[in-house]
């Protein structure tokens, strides 16, 4: 069989492409913005379209990135397609006004009666000493804004396929092509009309023993630890993720239902990143094993120039490694298994309520203890004190007595019952005891009633069981519960 | 203007007053939300919308424009539907509060909040016109505060440089909510802006119908011959607080706005366009309008929290 020659393209190439092949198939479709004539944009991006399309659809634009995106709004909105490029992602905030006050909501606040079919391209990204306003990743900024669609290629075929996909969506499109990508990655881009589904993530690498997520040039990063990794006998999986908004839940989910193992590489900053948002996501889906690990820069203002600092801020191949590493090296804290079903609502289980109103006579100390007894030893949770071992249930229930600052609890017991009598205040929260789990206080007696409360150590005690242990408190009470074993240690 | 181009000014100055009006007692009486008032601004919104090509021309309006939505054929009900954030309100869907207007049908570009953002959107509806050769013109219209923001200037420079078929308006009415002329521009008007950016300025009283009228035609058939753009300067009084959330008392004379009022009115000077005897049975006309379309509104049923997402995507 004859060899098929594979064409080769890099990923300014492919972006070169998309836009030629789009204005040639939709003469609605236009290029807006700084240096995009004759120059044919600082990154060559728009190389050879002015001569092209001539300056009517190919247009050199003040250097005012605000009116740069409130033209395109306009032009959109009159059923045009403009493809604006703001230089650099750095320069953005600026047009953000335009892009998420207006372009974002305009389908929705018209009740879709109008809407804004713009693409915005931008160059993002470090690694090439280009400092803090050449080097930005601005994504978290923009994927938190409902209504604007974002995506962020990573491989020239994604380059011109979610290019043309952006051009041809009918809303607002970020692209963000990561700089670093334009001439270092090469790939097969397919001829023609080829499109790639806005909102879909990528498997770029299958593995098992964990995930990890990232796109722009981390996701080469990633897969060259990958490759590190596979040598040492660890197995990754490496997904890119294309589009940032709207996130692809169902792959995620399903790479992280297989690996359980979560770690996520952004040269954005770390805090409210992307990053955050997929912990979020994998936590509310129940899929993980092990805490997961973000590899991100950290939140300093910038990316700093100089070659030793920069290197020192953004992730690379080493980190990520290392950061695996971590990650499949940490203990399960749970065992395998499928992601668990939501656990239904259970009307059988009461309020959590630590207070309870009881009926008591003025004189109730004898009748509380009982009670107090007779509630802990159904409970013996709430009966329970602290070791070495872990948490150790008493079968004696032991009353340590809290009467005021004048006769304060000794500690010495398994349980403290709090009762300032008439003078104390009607409703207080008890404090729980050092080494103990739980303490039970009752407020001052008003016409024949008082309020119950109980506080516990959540390290020992789950909350819906107050409920239940004060319910039983309350009935031993009302009905005059005896003592059958209990010591009483009074204060 | 022809005479039934003054029957047409005056009939929507008198109706956009009676809204108005009902409004502000409306809103003031806790029956809705948010009144923007135009009392005053009237002549200046009339007297472009009647140099439009209606369902031609395109306009981004100021949200004191009531008076051009009525020109352009936006009915008192809908007005009141937009007033009352009702789901069935064809401007905003009871998303957005009056005013921000909107029609495809009308050829009026949805408004926002954040003033006066829509100026750049018109230039690129211009630009659309331009790119389209369909030979329609753009009203951008903005107040004189607004206009101090930089999104102003980048638009007129845009329009300028590739000279686009559109036409600024600046409703100069000397306050930016409580801020006075004095701290917002150095200069008595803005005019003079328009050599800066190489297009023609024309200064206008903004209160004065016809006035506006002939200004606009002018720029808007310069505009359409290809002249590209033209900033019109149009003087005006804010009769009426900022909003209805505004209290004026606090920044300026009451007795001075009343003086105003009295010598300048808009709505009381066109009377003499059609006399008294049409005047009145206008007036009239558009005090029943008004109420009809008031009460009918208000009746209007709210909307179903099922919906809160529609046309949401991402």
């Amino acid at each position: 069989m004859p060899e098929r020659a594979v064409r080769e393209l890099t990923v300014i190439e492919a972006v070169r492409e998309a836009l030629g092949d789009e204005m040639a198939r939709d003469e609605r479709v236009l290029v807006l913005g700084e240096d995009v004539g004759r120059l044919g944009g600082v990154f060559r991006a728009t190389e050879g379209l002015f001569a092209r399309f001539g300056a009517k659809r190919v247009v050199d634009m003040p250097m005012a990135e605000t009116v740069i995106a409130g033209v395109a709004v306009g032009l959109a909105m009159r059923g045009l397609r403009p493809v604006a490029e703001i230089q650099f992602a750095d320069f953005i905030h600026a047009a953000m006004d335009h892009l998420v006050g207006e372009a974002a909501k305009i389908r929705w606040r018209t009740g879709g009666d109008w809407s804004c079919p713009l693409v915005l391209r931008t160059a993002y990204g470090g690694g090439f000493r280009g400092g803090p306003y050449h080097s930005q990743s601005v994504e978290a900024f923009y994927a938190h804004a409902p209504g604007l669609k974002v995506v962020a290629p990573s491989t020239p075929a994604d380059a011109k396929g979610l290019l043309v996909a952006a051009i041809r969506d009918p809303d607002p499109v970020l692209v963000l092509e990561h700089k670093r990508t334009y001439r270092a990655i090469r790939g097969y881009v397919p001829e023609g009309d080829y499109v790639v589904p806005i909102g879909r993530a990528a498997v770029a690498r299958e593995g098992r023993d964990a995930t990890v997520f990232a796109y722009g040039m981390m996701l080469h990063e990633s897969l060259a630890a990958a490759e590190l990794l596979a040598s040492e006998g660890i197995d990754v999986e490496v997904v890119d993720l294309r589009t940032l908004a709207p996130l692809d839940r169902e792959t995620i989910l399903a790479s992280l239902a297989k690996t359980r193992r979560l770690c996520v590489v952004h040269e954005d900053t770390i805090t409210m990143g992307l990053g955050a948002e997929l912990c979020a996501l994998a936590a509310e889906a129940d899929v993980l094993d092990v805490p997961p690990v973000r590899v991100a820069m950290p939140d300093i203002p910038g990316v700093p120039v100089d070659d030793v600092l920069e290197d020192a801020v953004l992730p690379n191949r080493a980190t990520i490694r290392d950061a695996l590493v971590r990650l499949v090296g940490r203990e399960r804290s749970r065992s395998s298994r499928a992601p668990s079903a939501p656990r239904a609502y259970d009307p059988a289980i009461p309020q959590a309520s630590s207070i309870v109103e009881v009926a008591l006579p003025a004189e109730h100390m004898r009748a509380a203890i009982t009670a107090l007894v007779a509630a802990a030893s159904a409970f013996p949770r709430f009966n329970a004190t602290f070791a070495w071992t872990g948490i150790v249930e008493h079968a004696d229930v032991v009353v340590d007595l809290d009467l005021g600052p004048s006769a304060p609890a000794r500690g010495l017991g398994t349980i403290t019952l709090v009762d300032y009598g008439p003078d104390g205040s009607d409703l207080a929260i008890p404090f729980v005891r050092p080494g103990q789990t739980s303490a039970v206080r009752i407020g001052a007696v008003r016409d024949g009633r008082a309020f119950v409360a109980c506080a516990v150590d959540h390290r020992a005690v789950d909350g819906a069981d107050v409920g239940r242990f004060l319910a039983a408190f309350k009935a031993a009470v009302e009905e005059g519960a005896s003592v059958h074993d209990g010591v009483v240690h009074a204060g | 203007m022809t005479r039934a181009e003054r029957e047409r000014a005056y009939r929507a100055l008198s109706l956009a007053r009676a809204l108005d009006d009902r409004m502000w007692r409306l809103a003031r009486a806790g029956r809705a939300h948010f009144a923007v008032p135009c009392s005053g601004h009237e002549a200046i919104g009339a007297g472009y919308a009647l140099a439009m090509r209606p369902g031609v021309d395109w306009v981004a309006p100021h949200y004191r424009d009531l008076a051009a939505m009525i020109v352009l054929g936006m009915a008192p009900r809908d007005v009141m539907l937009n007033f009352f954030s009702r789901p069935s309100d064809p401007n905003a869907h009871g998303r957005q509060p009056y005013s921000h207007f909107g029609s495809r049908a009308l050829h009026v570009l949805s408004l926002q909040g954040p003033q006066p953002n829509h100026c750049s959107h018109g230039v690129g509806c211009a630009w659309g016109s331009k790119l389209l050769g369909d030979g329609s013109v753009t009203v951008i219209a903005f107040g004189d505060g607004g206009a101090q923001k930089g999104e102003v200037h980048e638009s007129m420079n845009v329009a300028a440089i590739h000279r686009l078929p559109c036409v600024f308006v600046v409703h100069r009415n000397g306050w930016t909510q409580s801020v006075a002329r004095e701290d917002q521009y150095a200069t008595e008007t803005l005019v003079a802006r328009a050599a800066g950016y190489g297009m023609p300025g024309i200064a206008v009283d903004g209160m004065d119908v016809e006035a506006v009228h002939a200004a606009a035609s002018e720029a808007t058939e310069r505009a359409r011959a290809g002249g590209g753009p033209t900033l019109i300067d149009a003087a005006c009084v804010r009769f009426l607080p900022n909003t209805s959330n505004d209290d004026d008392s606090r920044y300026r004379d009451r007795a001075e706005v009343d003086a105003l009022r009295a010598s300048g009115d808009p709505v009381l000077r066109a009377r003499a366009l059609v006399g008294a005897e049409l005047a009145d049975a206008v007036d009239a006309e558009s005090a029943a309008l008004a109420d009809d379309a008031a009460a009918w509104a208000e009746a209007q049923p709210l909307g179903d929290p099922a919906t809160v997402a529609d046309h949401a995507y991402a």
